[in-house]
């Protein structure tokens, strides 16, 4: 493959690329890091197929079309539920994050951290797969402590241990990126004004925007895509820990079944990550937004010093607000997670502020510009429009005092889909229409399939995904093989939308096929991404 | 449904709704944008509008936050009342006595022998009213009174293995 296609500037110029120019070490480390990434897409893009199908045998099992036996469906849960939350859209977005560091001038500096990224996830990701759908470990993603060790006989210690063992890779995985990221951010490329390690950490999250005299850079502005990506490392490295921290205790209890360790200390470690593993997807979704969207709205980031300032506050409280997956859990005489929770539903509010902000910069980067629409920037905005409709929805889940009715719910269920497949996962897809064709050198996609494929999949999820909100509000309990009789009508009916949803990436495959099948930018009418106007 | 639930669903539309009209004017804004080139707009007035934003957000979630923190269900009146033992086990439940008075103050003491289980407690309409951790090696108690007879339903709430959702307790009488 040629080095084809070197980004170049837009017109008008956007401040954080406007000196990008690619000297020849530069376009070697384009070529590998174009490699990468693909390599990084078609695998992530693997995972979802798989995590894609065994969601639909659930929904099909609890429609009772199929029969999947008791532990069956479980265990495909368990895969489903890794599958397309950490495989595909973490994953993804993991990958992706290195062409958009790239694409504001912050090309990989080693290739061992990535790499192993890489390859620790795949491999982690086949134990999961091997541990559950063969090894029957149906324990679910968060294997609820000490569920993995009481299985009532489902699966043996040795597959919990193995199947700990292969989350614990994925840990791994997670780690190297988030070391690869702060290497990748800290780095000569923020052209820090004077040169020392303090101002680029300054400078890589954000303090240039809060404190412009005292964090200069040469570059006039800097790049905002590269705050979310530099929080996330950040946070998702620390966060990993406690969660690694229990992976090995259950390794340790796989193998001596006289080890345990207490329940509600096992709750705290899973949460102190389980909730900043979604910003491993939101906040480099946010930086690919930021990196975007200018792009078509033709003008730079609308942004000032709140959004900086809402990076920093989701830096400190992004690890400060795992209890609120706790808030049931409040036995008798033990005040410290009463007081968790009492302090983190105000902290996870403050969460809100990030999304809301970028939320607010991305409107008014959009407002009244000349916005250039295709098929990438349509799945944008549509994954935009689901930020805000699910992150409402992520304000009442925060809330402890709706927790009788919400908790546990198909609501919540609903809820994640919303943000993961219809926010995160449509900003995948419209990734995939935007870098794809500089990635692969191949013309730009069938526009109207494209439009076919955005809108049976936002008409088949919203419709898939309310159902089961309405059930969940409706007291349907998650995790629930088969649903209790009064829920089925709107279980079937939510396979109609699932069909459609199916039908709709089918039409993806069929314009991803057919783009990738074409020689090499052989139209010449063909626009190569989107920055850049021929 | 329960009130909550309806509350919650049409609280949430409302919100929904205001944010699509929103997002709708601000998607059509790129009309005119594209008659005057994107060059029609001052964009330093956004840029001032950026903190004012920012606290509308952080007023809007303290209402909330005042609202509901004293709601929490750690902060309910746990009192005293007719007392009844509740624990999970895999994959039944054991629930001592298994009928209670309408109109006096039950309190529910819920454990679990195994792995976390938890008691989503429905009313003879089918509706969740509530729902109880059941953590093994400890006790979480709540009260509720019952205002209406009948037989309410347990169906558990924390996902505990291959059989979780048969671990369903059918008949817990209200009596007059
Ligand atoms: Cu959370
Ligand atoms: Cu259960």
């Amino acid at each position: 493959m040629t080095t084809a296609h070197p980004p170049v500037p837009p017109a008008g110029g956007l401040p954080y690329d406007a000196d990008f120019a690619l000297d020849p070490p530069l376009a070697l480390t384009q070529t590998r890091t174009r490699r990468l990434v693909l390599r990084w897409i078609w695998t992530s893009t693997a995972f979802l197929g798989i995590a894609g199908v065994l969601g639909l045998l659930l929904r099909l099992g609890q429609a009772e079309f199929i029969s999947l036996d008791g532990n069956l469906w479980y265990a495909i849960m368990t895969a489903h539920g890794l599958g397309a939350f950490i495989a595909w859209a973490g994953f993804f977005l993991m990958g992706i994050s290195w062409w958009v560091l790239f694409k504001c001038g912050f090309p990989i500096r080693s290739f061992i951290l990535p790499e192993l990224t890489y390859w620790t996830m795949v491999i982690g990701v086949l134990g999961i797969v091997v541990t559950t759908l063969l090894g029957g470990f149906g324990g679910s993603w968060v294997f609820l402590y000490p569920l993995a060790f009481n299985s009532s006989g489902q699966w043996s210690d040795l597959v919990t241990g193995v199947f700990s063992a292969s989350v614990l890779l994925a840990g791994v995985s997670i780690l190297a990126y988030c070391a690869g990221v702060l290497h990748t951010v800290i780095s000569p490329a923020l052209k820090a004004e004077k040169d020392t390690l303090g101002q680029r950490i300054g400078l890589a999250f954000g303090f240039g925007l809060l404190w412009p005299s005292r964090f200069k850079t040469k570059r006039g502005v800097e790049p905002y895509p590269v705050l979310p990506l530099a929080v996330n490392a950040l946070d998702m490295f620390l966060a990993t820990l406690p969660f690694a921290l229990l992976l090995v205790f259950q390794i340790i209890q796989s193998a001596d079944s006289g080890f345990s360790i207490n329940t509600l200390l096992a709750g705290n470690l899973l949460w102190a990550f389980g909730h900043p593993v979604v910003y491993l997807l939101l906040f480099p979704a946010a930086a690919t937004y930021y990196y975007l969207i200018p792009r078509y709205a033709g003008r730079p980031l609308v942004a000032g010093r709140a959004v900086a300032v809402s990076w920093l506050i989701a830096l400190t409280f992004n690890l400060f607000v795992w209890a609120h997956h706790l808030y049931m859990n409040y036995p008798d005489g033990n005040d410290v997670q009463e007081t968790l929770g009492t302090i983190m539903q105000p902290t996870t509010y403050a969460l809100v502020l990030p999304s809301a902000m970028s939320l607010f910069s991305l409107a008014a980067t959009i407002w009244r510009s000349d916005f250039q629409w295709n098929a990438a920037s349509k799945f944008l905005i549509a994954g935009a429009i689901s930020w805000l409709v699910a992150g409402l929805q992520g304000i009442i889940n925060a809330t402890s005092a709706f927790q009788d009715t919400l908790h546990n719910t198909l609501w919540v269920v609903g809820h994640f889909h919303n943000m993961a497949f219809l926010n995160m996962g449509l900003l995948i897809f419209g990734a995939m229409y935007a870098f794809l064709p500089e990635l692969t050198g191949r013309p730009h996609f069938n526009e109207r399939l494209g439009s076919w494929h955005l809108w049976g999949t936002v008409i088949g999820a919203y419709g898939w995904v309310v159902c089961q909100m309405w059930q969940g509000l409706d007291g349907a309990p998650r995790r629930w093989s088969r649903l209790p009789e009064t829920y089925m009508d709107l279980t079937r009916l939510s396979l109609v939308f699932l069909a459609i949803l199916v039908i709709a990436q089918i039409i993806f495959l069929v314009n991803l096929y057919t783009t990738l099948r074409r020689s090499p930018f052989d139209d010449p009418s063909v626009r190569q991404g989107p920055e850049v106007k021929q | 449904m329960t009130s909550l639930g309806m509350g919650i669903g049409i609280g949430y539309m409302i919100f929904v709704v205001l944010g699509l009209i929103i997002t709708a004017v601000v998607l059509y804004s790129t009309k005119r944008g594209r008659r005057d080139k994107g060059e029609g707009v001052d964009i330093g007035k956004a840029e001032r509008a950026e903190p004012w934003w920012a606290l509308f957000i952080v007023i809007l979630l303290g209402v909330l936050l005042a609202f509901t923190i004293w709601r929490a269900p750690w902060f309910q009146d746990n009192g005293p009342g007719q007392r009844v033992q509740v624990t999970g086990i895999q994959f039944g439940w054991a629930v001592q006595p298994t009928s209670v008075k309408v109109n006096q103050p039950v309190q529910f003491n819920v454990t679990a022998l195994d792995v976390n289980h938890a008691m989503g407690l429905f009313d003879p309409q089918g509706r969740l009213i509530m729902n109880v951790q059941a953590v093994p090696d400890y006790t979480t108690t709540r009260t509720h009174t019952f205002t209406e007879p009948g037989t309410y339903i347990i169906r558990c709430f924390e996902f505990c293995g291959y059989q979780h959702h048969k671990m369903i307790y059918p008949a817990f009488k209200v009596t007059a």
